[in-house]
């Protein structure tokens, strides 16, 4: 058995004590500022795993997944700016509306693979990055994006003091983001989506039609990102054209390929780990300290990119399996050593 | 003396074993003919001899090892290989075709002394090679395998999908080179084999089942028994 | 008329320029299957190494001068382009998902390294006084640079051409972009022909970089993004593999874009994205590509 019999029971603690932390007083987590870069790093860790559904489990390489997270982040933004609807039902339309779009492109990039389908979702997820910079229907507030009204989203969400609460959405969103994906890639259609990524023929001559399979890990990827997208417009208080970057896709790819693509806990650990990451560097540089360092060696490090497309680059070469393949190959050594 | 000697390869697929620990000789200048039913492993062992997939055991040529050999320099030690998809370069032109597989300084003297053999090849020099027939696109797959001096041709079923005046030519041609080359050859086609080849090898499951001579092909029991569509045998 | 030339030959620059990214991308991933994110790297090492040749010389270059730093900036990226393929592409040989997710390391280590070195703010590249005088096409005047572009463009395509067609290494290109395995069964060491192809796709992308840099009036590791992007849409609706079919898609692009943006700012990316979408649905393989097997 690769799995430790006490990792679910640790993780179950783990889970638990991260949920108290914000009121079990003096702990790091009791402080607003950790509490902000841990609500960030739990939605990016959702992202991440939104992205492996596609990419680890199912072998669908888009480029194209930042259009989803960023009509969560919009959608629930006009919607309760606007006083359309109350703000949690602005979330939820929001997720509908992604996994609309989900669908309806979905049906259509899928009809390609490979490398056409990576640049078809590029082409998608481009064309909702240029209607939201462009501010087409004076809606989406061009480059600068659009300001979260506080007024309108219960007082619970605003004022430092309450950082804990937007921290709690966070883990609550990717607690919920990773029951259904384990559901999801547990179930019987879990087992057709790892099928796909190794071998679709295979799958096809099951007499099973791989189109809609493909198109369903899409849309439920599309509907929990948009979920962390409505989430992130919480934490960061407005909508920004730079949720729907190709970047950020990017990004996650990254994400998932540290963390290890084939696992879900790697990818979540992958995407806490490049937030806090980020946000550390950038920290770092603004020490004394740093400044003493000659700007030939400072001046790249000072880019988070550096560092982690460097620590990117090494996985790829040496560790393909990203962190979660390095700790199960441990794993399968200790398990070894013990039956012999 | 062997010109090539197979010694216990195995060769994977995916996970598949196909070849479990094949061993046969080819004696030089000859013809040995590699038969048995489909999918027994015959192409496979023609890619295992020449690299194209790994495989542990031991192969030779004249003496000098070459398993685990990039197959690029496997070529150029000298085996020449005709494959059973022809694969020619069908977006290149005939001349390019040869000019490719030519390892000489000079390609008028090579190229000469294939166009004696296919004369029709030199009056299509120029024609792109998609647009030729099967049988001239055979023709280019053999004689781009003759440009050079070689130890050992590997050929796999030059014959399969041609018309029967196309093969007559086929056989012709392999018939001339016969005697100057040592000819590892894969067919199907009995008539041809009793013609040119000198010595037969039988293949069954992954393995060799019969090294020897060719007058046993004139046997139907024997033929029936060894490549007849039966259900393995004892 | 003449806005509608001016216009048109603007765009066919631009698609000189996206022309020069794509040519590179096109063989590389036609030869070898590699996704090279990298592009845009050699684009930016081009432009940075052209950029400091030309300060060296004070910008205001005359023609052969300018025509120095391009090559320089080209000699650079294509040195560049070989060292990752040798250190990083060939390590990874066959597994083409990694290949691509390394290039993609590579794009951003590049990136930030030059953006820690230099800032990511415009560096000023002042074109030469001749680049911006107007030479009279049908009653339009055309920016003598848009010329230059197009020159440039059409020297690559008609090099490339009589390379593929005229030398081995050319000939071992093209039957390799068809059949890689059986190139190597004809006792040809197709990596080779692989280095050649990675050498002048940063060649050309790094000549590109240059001709981008006095475009956009500086040098910038952000520039390149865009570039590598409207380079992957030139390949992808030209064809993969095929270099001809990367210009035809390129003129088309570059003038779609600028007829577009004329009409309304910002219009021309977004037409563009969604001609790729278009063309990729009907037709997978692009105008002048082979359906790859």
């Amino acid at each position: 058995m690769l799995r430790w019999k006490y990792s679910r029971p640790l993780f179950g603690l783990l889970l638990a004590l991260l949920a108290l932390a914000p009121i079990l007083g003096a702990n790091p987590l009791s402080r607003p500022g950790l509490q902000q870069t841990m609500a960030v790093a739990f939605i990016w860790g959702g992202l991440a795993l939104t992205y492996d559904l596609l990419f680890g489990f199912t072998g669908l390489l888009s480029f194209g997944h930042a259009l989803y997270f960023a009509t969560g982040v919009y959608v629930s933004c006009i919607l309760i700016n606007h006083d359309v609807v109350v703000w949690w039902l602005a979330a939820l339309i929001s997720i509908a509306v992604s996994a609309l779009l989900a669908l309806l492109i979905g049906a259509a990039s899928l009809r390609t693979s490979g490398i056409t389908f990576a640049m078809v979702t590029l082409a998608f997820g481009e064309a909702g990055h240029v209607i939201i910079q462009r501010n087409f229907f004076n809606l989406t507030g061009g480059e600068n994006g659009i300001a979260l009204n506080a007024d309108r989203i219960p007082s619970f969400f605003i004022s430092v003091v309450n950082t804990k609460f937007i921290y709690w959405a966070a883990l609550a969103a990717l607690t919920l983001t990773y029951a259904v994906i384990w559901w999801v890639t547990e179930s019987s259609a879990g087992r057709v989506f790892a099928a796909l990524r190794d071998n679709e023929l295979r799958v096809q001559v099951l007499g099973l039609n791989t189109q809609r399979y493909k198109l369903l890990a899409f849309v439920i990827s599309a509907a929990l990102a948009s979920l962390l997208g409505a989430v992130m417009l919480i934490a960061a208080g407005s909508a920004a054209p730079r949720f729907a970057d190709a970047g950020v896709t990017i990004s996650l790819l990254l994400m998932v390929v540290l963390g290890g693509a084939v696992t879900r806990w790697g990818a979540v650990i992958g995407g806490i780990f490049y937030s806090i990451a980020t946000t550390r560097l950038q920290d770092l540089t603004q020490q004394e300290s740093f400044k003493t360092i000659p700007k030939w060696i400072g001046g790249p490090i000072a880019e988070p990119a550096f560092v982690l497309g460097l620590l990117f680059i090494f996985v790829v070469m040496f560790a393909p399996g990203g962190l979660s393949g390095a700790y199960y190959r441990l794993r399968l050594r200790a398990i070894t050593k013990k039956s012999q | 003396m062997n010109a090539l000697s197979v010694s216990d390869l195995h060769v994977k697929i995916n996970e598949s074993h196909i070849l479990h620990g094949v061993t046969f000789d080819v004696p030089a200048h000859k013809v040995t003919a590699l038969l048995g039913r489909n999918g027994v492993g015959k192409s496979t062992t023609l890619k295992g001899i020449l690299g194209l997939y790994p495989g542990t055991g031991s192969v030779q040529l004249n003496g000098r090892e070459i398993i685990g050999v990039s197959t690029y320099k496997v070529v150029q030690f000298g085996i020449a290989y005709v494959p059973e998809d022809r694969e020619i370069f069908s977006s290149l032109s005939v001349r390019e075709n040869l000019a490719l597989a030519s390892r000489s300084k000079d390609n008028g003297a090579a190229f000469a002394t294939i166009f004696e053999l296919f004369p029709e090849l030199d009056s299509r020099a120029a024609q792109i090679a998609g647009s030729l027939s099967g049988g001239q696109q055979q023709m280019v797959a053999i004689a781009r395998a003759l440009l050079n001096k070689n130890e050992v041709l590997l050929i796999d079923e030059p014959t399969k999908g041609l018309a029967p005046k196309l093969v007559t030519e086929v056989a012709s041609a392999l018939a001339k080179v016969a005697h100057e080359t040592t000819m590892l050859l894969v067919e199907q086609n009995l008539a041809l084999v009793k013609r040119i080849a000198h010595h037969v090898v039988v293949m069954d499951q992954g393995r060799v089942i019969f090294q020897g001579g060719p007058e046993n092909l004139n046997d139907p029991a024997w033929v029936h028994q060894m490549l007849g569509v039966s259900g393995g045998h004892k | 008329m003449e806005t509608f030339i001016l216009i048109g030959i603007t765009g066919i620059g631009l698609g000189a320029l996206y022309f020069l990214v794509a040519s590179g991308l096109s063989l590389i991933y036609g030869l070898m299957g590699v996704l090279n994110f990298a592009h845009g790297s050699f684009l930016t090492v081009g432009a940075f190494v052209g950029f400091w040749v030309a300060s060296k010389m004070g910008f205001e270059t005359s023609m052969p001068e300018f025509i120095l730093a391009m090559l320089v900036g080209g000699l650079a990226a294509g040195l560049f382009a070989l060292l990752i393929e040798q250190l990083l592409i060939t390590r990874l040989y066959d597994r083409h998902i990694d290949q691509a997710l390394v290039t993609v390391g590579v794009s951003l280590v590049v990136g930030a390294v030059l953006g820690g070195w230099f800032g990511n703010d415009l560096r000023m590249f002042p074109a030469p006084m001749w680049f911006l005088s107007a030479i009279d096409i049908g009653g339009a005047k055309i920016p003598a640079d848009r010329v230059v572009y197009i020159a440039t463009a059409v020297l690559l395509l008609v090099g490339n051409w009589a390379l593929l067609k005229f030398t081995r290494i050319g000939l071992i290109i093209r039957a390799g972009v068809e059949n890689r395995n059986m190139v190597n069964a004809l006792g040809i060491n197709v990596r080779r022909a692989f280095s050649t192809v990675f050498f002048l796709g940063g060649f050309s992308a790094g000549v590109g970089g240059v001709l981008v840099s006095v475009y956009s009036n500086g040098v910038s590791p952000l520039i390149a993004g865009t570039y590598l992007i409207y380079g992957f849409i030139v390949v992808v609706i030209g064809g993969m593999g095929s270099v001809p079919g990367s210009f035809l898609a390129a003129m088309m692009i570059g003038v779609i874009r600028q007829f577009a943006n004329y009409y309304a700012t910002g219009l021309g990316d977004f037409v563009v994205v969604i001609l790729l979408a278009v063309v990729l649905l009907i037709r997978p393989q692009g105008l002048l590509g082979k359906v790859r097997a």
